[in-house]
């Protein structure tokens, strides 16, 4: 075809050159999913702090990390399990099974043995679900589901139907030790977002884990790991699921069997709400974080203007759903 | 032509006695392929024959169930991709294995996930580069962009660098030209004459014969899992053998006309069963008109991203219209969606079988009713009435009855596939049928009888619109050609006044004509007359550009139609083509012709300046002088 010499190739570009490339930096930043759910958690604290003004005082802002912090660990795994194109329905069940392991360890062991069996039995299960995930094809919505009931039986069966409450009160100073003015729970949430955000980012595991969502038969084409780190992402969010109920148990001192009820749902929400593909590939956990104050920043609102507990469902739910739509009509309208 | 490769021909795979059933299809029968270094190698073969999973089978995404394969005098053992990368063999694949949430970067490095040792970003972004340099492509790549915006000939692109990045010997192309437009295809074929004069063993695989005519060193052909020809030197065969060897038997001429219906006049008669004016459905789509009779095939040329499938999907309600009219039979029509287009005998075909036409998991015979789902009115599915009906077809398109019941559409070859979709539309009785690339992907053989097939449904009334980027066929096909360019149809004109050379130049982006069109527009204005691009063969010519200023007289040609000479009012100077200006004896014109030739000696037709001969006639030295000043500009 030695008549394309005529009519240059590099023309092929879209017409528009590098005009419009240039007017639009505005729009390539709001095109970042992130950004624009920054905005809107930012829009909606400014709504709060109009509406109560005991929103924005340093008591309440510390209390919306603090009750960042369950939901915010739970996020991380999940994250990790959604960019790979599953889902981990039973992270709530865990949560609660493993606050039971450790009400029972502490019974015997002293703290610093404790927590670790507590997330080593967060981890197993996670590695059970993982296996039949990655290794036997299973669909993971199933899996889950099944261990979800599964873990919830097992610690009303290990608690006796009652809350371990004899837990011992040292175990509070995770919580409430200061760490350069904060509290520890949240800086603790603090590095592991940053070492989640690291890992994700800048190491060959986390690129693949991202791949293995993107497109599993590329991966597995390139010759990467992909059965591995198929099972990973569960064994990190049940691990996490361990450690965030410790830092509930260690505020209340003591474990109930119901603990972590519906936890999933929250954490699958802030993960979606934070930019996440259902299908995997597509998510950050830049994204998670902002997703995760967004719920509770909408939750610890309500309370304020003193909403009723029964009414605040429907309404974080219709919340929730809203953001969905809006992003969808905007990036929609973005393509264009 | 590439006596490199033959200097010392270095042996460098050897695979034979390979065999490989699938569950209770034998997909290769002790088949055998023997590469050298520095050569591309054809592998040919119909649909089914066996060339894709002997290509799997040296890259480690199958194992076989016999046989040996001598990688580099040494037997060649791999379990899985990537002992065969290891190796130093890779694969670039039809469907693309890319990861679209990751960026060009990552993509091309993907393997070195997989490996021990730290990612060291800098380090491989030195590498791409480098890469990316080796196929000339330096630029044409933003390493950090997410691969899911990419063209499908960027992606490629991707993903010849990540093969490369392995420091691979052997490199299986399968079927890589199948989504490229022919200047992309040019490209490729640059980058496969680097790579094989580094030394680089090239397989190519494709159903293209003019293709493997082009690129190709040697051919090995298959036939129902067998090698049918090892090694032939491609300059010893000719297109006939090719065919011979890989359907078994002569296949006459793939596009069977009549005579006929090669008259250059047929269809400039007769209404319009379905007229398109003016559609506008942005961004692709900006400005398209066109009309096809019942009876005709209609093709709609361009190259990709031309906006012909959009245009396509705006018409059959699947894309919003700006503006535009849709006249079906007289009657303007404005489906919303395709439900309405259907209703209405509009029938559609999209490109992508797999995402767009086929229902996997339900059997042909669903697959075959699905539209019909749609149009029938009632509560239950309705198929008895439509079965009598369907078995007919299935017999008429060559489709074996008793395959009906088959539970998986994707057990069948990609020709059997498209054969049921367009069954499919046929059972509705359509009164426009539009089909969107409908051979891609399709061998040779199965390919003349979906051809057979079109050109039948024709005959009986329906106005086909045939999209398709494969000019050859085009030409063969379509009584007439619209093409399209930047959304906007540009032409119109029978396809016997054309051939590839034409439609290219047709094609062509209206952007990158724009130093084209600069030039008539100073030539026009500085002399005050016509200034126009024009293809001339014999007695007939092909206006690609026309500057006219404003006053100046006409010469009578319109741009984007052929007409012949003496229609024009200039047949004088188009006729003598002399070197100065030529006066016309009937009309007070002057006209020179200047021809346009690039320094390799391509010819691109004729620049022309048409004045008024009672007025001061320009120097046609000045003229020459600024033609070849835009020609050598390259």
């Amino acid at each position: 075809m030695t008549t394309n010499d005529l009519v240059s190739s590099d023309a092929r570009e879209p017409p528009g050159g590098s005009a419009p490339r240039r007017a639009s930096w505005a729009r390539r930043i709001l095109g970042r999913l992130e950004v624009r759910m920054a905005l809107l958690a930012l829009l909606i604290a400014i709504a709060l702090s109009l509406l109560s003004p005991y929103f924005l005082t340093r008591t309440n802002i510390f209390n919306i990390l603090d009750q960042s912090v369950v939901v915010g660990i739970v996020a991380v795994g999940m994250t990790f399990v959604i960019l790979t194109g599953g889902i981990d329905l039973s992270v709530g069940s865990v949560a609660g099974l493993c606050g039971i392991v450790l009400g029972l360890s502490l019974q015997h062991l002293p703290i610093p043995l404790a927590i670790p069996c507590a997330i080593a039995a967060g981890g197993f299960i996670g590695l059970v679900s993982g296996c039949l995930i990655a290794y036997f094809g299973l669909a993971a919505f199933v899996v889950t589901l099944g261990m979800m009931a599964i873990a919830r039986s097992l610690s009303y069966i290990f608690s006796g139907q009652t809350a371990i409450s004899n837990i011992p009160s040292d175990l509070s100073n995770i919580v409430y030790t200061s760490i350069l003015g904060i509290p520890s729970n949240v800086a603790f949430l603090l590095v592991l977002y940053a070492l989640a955000f690291a890992y994700l980012t800048y190491t060959k595991g986390g690129r693949t884990i991202y791949a293995i969502g993107s497109n599993k038969e590329a991966a597995r084409a390139a010759g990467l790991s992909v059965l591995f780190y198929s099972t990973l992402p569960y064994v990190i969010s049940g691990a996490l699921s361990a450690v965030a109920v410790t830092f509930s148990i260690a505020q209340l001192l003591s474990a109930d069997p119901l603990m972590g009820n519906m936890l999933e749902l929250d954490a699958i929400a802030a993960v979606v709400i934070g930019g996440a593909s259902l299908y995997g590939g597509r998510g950050s956990i830049v994204g998670t974080l902002i997703g995760v104050l967004i719920m509770v920043m909408i939750r610890n609102g309500l309370n304020l203007m003193g909403v009723s507990p029964f009414w605040q469902g429907s309404a974080i739910g219709a919340i929730i759903i809203l953001a969905l739509l809006v992003e969808r009509l905007v990036s929609v309208r973005a393509k264009r | 032509m590439h006596a490199l490769s033959r200097v010392r021909p270095s042996e460098i795979l050897k695979a034979t006695g390979i065999d490989k059933t699938f569950d209770r299809t034998r997909a290769l029968q002790g088949a055998t392929l023997e590469l050298r270094a520095g050569e591309v190698h054809g592998l040919l073969g119909a649909n089914g024959a066996g060339k894709s999973t002997l290509s799997k089978v040296i890259s480690g995404h199958v194992i076989p169930d016999r046989g040996e394969v001598v990688f580099k005098g040494q037997a060649l053992r791999v379990a899985s991709t990537r002992d065969a990368l290891e190796a130093g063999i890779a694969i670039v694949m039809q469907e693309t294995s890319l990861a679209p949430d990751l960026s060009v970067l990552e993509n091309i490095f993907l393997p070195e996930l997989g490996r021990p040792g730290r990612l060291s970003r800098g380090r491989l972004r030195q590498r791409a580069r480098e890469l990316l340099a080796r196929l000339g492509h330096e630029h044409m790549l933003p390493l950090d962009q997410e691969v899911r915006d990419l063209s499908a000939a960027q992606r490629q692109l991707v993903e010849i660098s990540k093969a490369l990045a392995l420091n691979t010997d052997l490199i299986i192309f399968d079927e890589p030209t199948a989504s490229l437009s022919p200047s992309e295809v040019e490209r490729l074929f640059e980058i496969m004459d680097r790579l094989r004069q580094d030394g680089h063993a090239l397989v190519f695989v494709s159903h293209r014969l003019e293709e493997v005519f082009a690129i190709t060193d040697r051919v090995t052909i298959m036939r129902e899992g067998r090698t049918v020809a090892a090694s032939l030197d491609t300059a010893s065969l000719s297109q006939s053998d090719l065919v011979r060897h890989m359907v078994g038997q002569d296949l006459g001429s793939i596009y069977a006309r009549t005579a006929e219906a090669r008259e250059p006049d047929r269809g400039r008669s007769g209404e319009f069963l379905l007229a398109v004016e003016g559609l506008s459905a942005p961004p692709h789509v900006v400005d398209v008109s066109f009309g096809v009779r019942g009876g005709e095939i209609l093709g709609l040329g361009g190259l990709v991203g031309a906006g012909r499938s959009e245009a396509a999907e705006a018409i059959f309600g699947l894309r919003p219209r700006a503006r535009g009219t849709i006249t079906l039979s007289g009657r303007p029509i404005a489906p919303r969606s395709p439900a309405e287009a259907i209703a209405h005998g509009i029938g559609f075909i999209p490109e992508d079988r797999r995402t767009q036409n086929i229902v996997p998991d339900l059997s042909v015979k669903e697959n075959l009713l699905l539209a019909h789902l749609g149009a029938y009115r009632g509560f239950g599915h309705g198929y008895r009435k439509r079965e009598a009906a369907a078995a007919r077809l299935m017999e008429r398109l060559g489709l074996p009855a008793d395959r009906l019941l088959d539970t998986n559409m994707l057990t069948f070859s990609g020709g059997m596939q498209q054969k049921v979709i367009i069954a499919r539309w046929l059972l509705l009785e359509p009164a426009v049928l539009i089909l969107d690339e409908p051979t891609k992907g399709v061998d040779i053989g199965t390919r003349s009888s979906i051809y057979a097939i079109l050109r039948e449904v024709a005959s009986q009334g329906v106005a086909v619109v045939l999209i398709s980027s494969d000019f050859e066929e085009l030409l063969g096909l379509a009584d007439r050609i619209v093409v399209l360019s930047d959304g906007r149809s540009i032409a119109d004109l029978p396809s016997a006044l054309l051939d590839e050379v034409k439609l290219t130049l047709l094609a062509a982006p209206r952007t990158s004509m724009a130093r084209n069109t600069a030039l008539l527009d100073a030539i026009s204005a500085d002399h005050s007359g016509a200034a126009f691009w024009v293809l001339i063969d014999s007695d007939e010519l092909i206006c690609l550009n026309l500057v006219e200023a404003a006053g100046s007289p006409s010469p009578g040609l319109r741009t984007g139609e052929a007409m012949r000479i003496a229609e024009t009012r200039i047949s004088r100077a188009l006729m003598e083509r002399q070197d100065g200006f030529v006066a016309e004896t009937d009309v007070p014109l002057s006209t020179v012709l200047v021809p346009m030739r690039n320094p390799r000696g391509h010819d691109f037709g004729w620049i022309g300046l048409t004045v008024d001969s009672r007025m001061s006639i320009p120097s046609a030295r000045l003229i020459r002088t600024r033609v070849e000043a835009l020609m050598s500009a390259d």
